[in-house]
């Protein structure tokens, strides 16, 4: 983290988890003189941070998964450039946190190890080794439900799964991504976190997340694979999801492992596109 | 395709639904909130005030709900077991046709 950030802690302070997110906020604005903003104050005063949010970029530091710094983020409409999960951290780490309020010395050994990841510049928004692929165009289908259009590509070589994900297959490789019901769903996605390059997924293995103010959606893998590109414009912008989740808001390229034992469950255009008008008119009424 | 089959198995049949960890929940009904099928029932007045009332209304592979959880009380099956159950039971299937 090379240059000035501001960073939102959800300072919890009803679980360690949350309490190391206070601390880690506090030394990094004491030490290395970045910008605090105040989850509580900003509530009622947010003027007092909208200049520094507007001439920085934002790291959320989110204690545990309910993410309430994330979703105060959302709420205000601050425009996450960075963040990290004190208790998916902990997990990586292998360093289970205590139950009280009082942080031991595990503890203070998270906060060392995060502030130094913090430190090390292009940590926090996660950039892997993308590579540029190629952007294709498709022919589409639609289904309308009110206000909310529902598209989905015609082409053979694009296969379905159930879970609202797509595998555009080209010889031993696929472009993977989610479909308009999901993007539809979540509503604004605010946050993409890419599959780690060069990691071996299997077929409906999690292919990085997707959040926004509603949820954290998992991709699911399609395909068995090895990740040979990640679609670098999202951790920018990822909002290009909800533009378009086949074509400039798509999610992984894969080198394929299994493709032939995959496609047993797979599905075309066909079958998805019945199955998803039907979910949407079960979800939407 | 009914709505009670996922990859053309009946729904029943699959093992997938969210296990909750009552040494680590707190009742702060996030999972409830969040999800949309109905997957969860609160219970007000009793003790353990939330439980999983509608396994089969899960979607087979989904997560979501887990990710939503403060004290990390939601856990699921191996997606690799459960694909492979899957695969197993339409292998059936033909062979019976």
């Amino acid at each position: 983290m090379s240059e000035k950030y501001a960073v939102l802690p959800c300072n919890g302070l009803d679980k360690c988890a949350g309490v190391i997110s206070r601390e880690i906020a506090l030394r990094l604005c004491g030490d290395a003189g970045h910008e605090i903003i105040c989850p509580v104050f900003s509530r009622i005063a947010e003027l007092k941070y909208r200049k520094i949010i507007s001439e920085h970029p934002l790291l959320v530091i989110d204690g545990c998964p309910t993410r309430c710094a994330s979703k105060l983020a959302a709420e205000k409409n601050f425009k996450i450039a960075g963040k990290i999960t004190v208790t998916e951290e902990a997990k990586k780490s292998g360093i289970e946190l205590s139950d009280t309020l009082q942080l031991g010395e595990k503890e203070h050994a998270l906060i060392g190890l995060l502030l130094n990841d913090l430190k090390t510049p292009g940590n926090t928004s996660k950039q892997p080794d993308e590579r540029e692929g190629e952007s294709y165009h498709f022919d589409y289908e639609t289904f309308q439900k009110g206000k909310f259009l529902f598209r989905v590509p015609v082409n053979k070589d694009i296969f379905f799964i159930e879970n609202d994900c797509w595998a555009y297959v080209s010889g031993n490789r696929a472009r993977i991504g989610v479909t308009d019901f999901v993007q539809q769903n979540l509503s604004d996605i605010l946050f993409f976190t890419p599959p780690e390059m060069g990691s071996e997924i299997d077929q409906f293995g999690e292919a990085g997340e997707i959040e926004s103010s509603k949820s954290v959606f998992e991709v699911i893998s399609p395909v068995s694979g090895k990740v040979i590109g990640v679609n670098e414009a999202l951790i920018q912008k990822p909002e290009l999801i909800n533009e378009n989740p086949y074509e400039l808001g798509w999610i992984a390229d894969l080198e394929l492992t299994a493709f032939e034992n995959d496609k047993e469950l797979l599905i075309g255009f066909d079958q998805y596109f019945e199955i998803m008008k039907r979910k949407v008119m079960d979800l939407n009424g | 395709m009914s709505e009670t089959t996922f990859m053309g198995v009946e729904r029943e049949r699959i093992d997938w639904k969210p296990v909750i960890d009552y040494s680590k929940c707190d009742f702060c009904m996030e999972c409830v909130k969040f999800c949309p099928h109905r997957v969860f029932e609160v219970r007000e007045n009793q003790e353990i005030k939330l439980v999983v009332k509608n396994p089969f209304n899960c979607v087979v592979f989904c997560r979501a709900c887990s990710k939503t959880c403060g004290p990390d009380a939601l856990s699921f099956p191996d997606k690799n077991k459960t694909s492979q159950m899957i695969r197993d039971i339409r292998k059936e299937a033909e062979n019976h046709e």
